[in-house]
């Protein structure tokens, strides 16, 4: 499926349709300079349908820009093409969730939830945005203001907002980055649950976090960058910390982390 | 904590009172002529017996006053979508709204006298002059300040120039709004007062300036200051009414309006 000369050819499981079970979604020839520094150079990087996939490497290497590369948010001068496996455009179809909670301050939970109906001026679905607040486990503050609510709780708001989008795709850039550990690892089982059968795309900077909910692994690393697929444990997501072959996986993972980290 | 803060609340009223039993022991002792310097006593006593005059003057002045006010608010935001809209047209006005700005208005209110006839209207306009200013830079400056991480997430989630402008630039603008309308209430009333000046008594207005310079010839220095007093307290309860209006409006969700001390 890297060859793409007469359009994309993409593996049907099953006999389905691969809509039916998500949406692939293949980036090709990503460039991307800032000055003489040359980011990417024709990069390629296939999403499989209904899948989580990680991205990690080191900082400032790209792994934003890629993933705004992907949202259409690139900067000037960025090039590329974002194909989907339907063949139609990704806009509309992609949601967002960005290491800060970008949550209204002057908006109640629920409503900043329902915010994408009200932005489309789509009659807001209050019931399934109670709903996903309820998934999060947010049920009885659905009325409270952001700054009322703790980190752990803000992050849950935007992940509930993220899927009540209800998107085939979801970007996520280091969603639970400045969470504490053990907060951190309960929304990794909630999203993990939560964004089961959609096409995720995953930036972050920690390895467990990675090994828990990557279905496939990348490591960016070097000028103009290049992508590497680590193995990842064995087990569906989300994997649970004790997994037996989660500890080899880390090690291999942090090695190429290293390795990744002195080619910038 | 308790005793601090009431102590907080206490020192400027002790320091009021002291310098007004200052002022009026600095008075009596001196012997000082009513026509140098009045004392508060006196003044307070002309405030009470000069309120049939000085009450319709404050309501004059206050009428100019609120309505370059709300005139500046309306134009002051106007502007600002305007030049939020479109750096082109922000590059083309801007270096006028600031020429406006920064020009003494008792310079330019002699000029507009002259050619506005209507003296009502030339005094609202000069009291505009002074308050759109600061309406007008900071809604600008909040219009732009909008959190660029949330105008990417509106994009993404398919919102139009209109919503946009709506749900994230105007509320984003707000305390901006509200920061520059308080300072535009007290410049209002000072564009009010300099603009009475300039049209001086030979104007029909008869604003508190006017008051005041009528006062003056007439060497009534008591009801000068007893208009005075009625500026000043003018110019305070107009700065402390807004800020009321920018607690109320802006309620808990932005800094600037939770008390870090509470």
């Amino acid at each position: 499926m890297n060859d793409v000369a007469g359009g994309p050819v993409w593996p049907v499981a099953g006999g389905k349709h691969p809509r039916d079970n998500g949406l692939a979604v293949r980036i090709e020839g990503a460039r991307l300079a800032y000055g003489p520094l040359q980011l990417f150079d024709s990069l390629s990087l296939a999403l499989e349908p209904g899948r989580i996939t990680c991205l990690l490497g080191p900082s400032g290497v790209g792994k934003s820009s890629l993933l705004r590369l992907i949202a259409g948010l690139a900067p000037q001068g960025a090039d590329g093409r974002v194909l989907a496996s339907d063949n139609r455009p990704l806009a509309g179809r992609l949601a967002w969730m960005d290491q800060r909670d970008l949550l209204l301050p002057w908006a109640s939970a629920l409503e900043n939830v329902l915010l994408g109906a009200r932005l489309r001026g789509e009659t807001p679905d209050r019931e399934r945005a109670c709903a996903l607040l309820d998934a999060v486990g947010l049920g009885d503050v659905i009325g409270a203001r952001p700054d009322t609510l703790s980190g752990g709780m803000r992050s849950r708001v935007a992940l509930a907002r993220t899927l009540f989008e209800d998107r085939p795709v979801v970007l996520m850039d280091e969603p639970f980055a400045g969470l504490d550990a053990i907060v951190r690892h309960r929304l990794q089982e909630l999203a993990a649950r939560l964004l089961a059968g959609r096409t995720v795309l995953l930036v972050t900077h920690d390895p467990l976090e990675a090994l828990r909910l990557g279905d496939r692994i990348l490591v960016m690393s070097g000028r103009p960058v290049t992508i590497q697929e680590i193995q990842p444990p064995l087990g569906g997501v989300p994997r649970p910390v004790d997994a037996p072959d989660l500890a080899e996986a880390h090690a291999r993972l942090l090695a190429a982390l290293s390795l990744a980290a002195g080619e910038i | 904590m308790g005793l601090g803060r009431l102590l907080g609340a206490a020192a400027p009223v002790i320091v009021g009172v002291f310098f007004v039993a200052g002022w009026e022991a600095l008075v009596r002792i001196g012997q000082i002529p009513v026509y140098i310097l009045p004392g508060p006593i006196l003044i307070a006593q002309t405030l009470v017996a000069d309120w049939g005059t000085l009450w319709p003057s404050l309501v004059v002045t206050l009428k100019i006053t609120f309505a370059a006010l709300g005139v500046a608010t309306v134009g002051g935001v106007a502007l600002a979508l305007l030049f939020a809209s479109s750096r082109w047209v922000e590059r083309a006005l801007f270096p006028y709204a600031v020429i406006l700005q920064v020009t003494p208005l008792v310079a330019i209110a002699p000029l507009l006298l002259i050619y506005i006839t209507d003296v009502n209207v030339a005094l609202l306009v000069c009291a505009w002059i002074v308050a759109f200013f600061p309406v007008l830079s900071n809604t600008t400056l909040g219009l732009r300040s909008a959190d660029p991480g949330l105008l990417e997430l509106f994009r993404l989630y398919g919102a139009g120039p209109w919503s946009t402008l709506f749900l994230l630039r105007l509320p984003s603008a707000l305390p901006y709004f509200l920061g520059g309308l308080r300072i535009a209430g007290g410049l209002a009333l000072i564009g009010a007062v300099v603009a009475e000046f300039t049209a001086g008594t030979g104007g029909t207005a008869s604003g508190l300036a006017f008051r005041i310079l009528e006062a003056g010839y007439r060497l009534n220095i008591p009801r000068m200051f007893a208009a005075l007093f009625l500026i000043s307290g003018a110019g305070i309860a107009i700065f402390a009414g807004l800020g009321l209006v920018s607690r109320l409006v802006l309620g808990r969700w932005h800094d600037s309006a939770i008390d870090r001390d509470a």
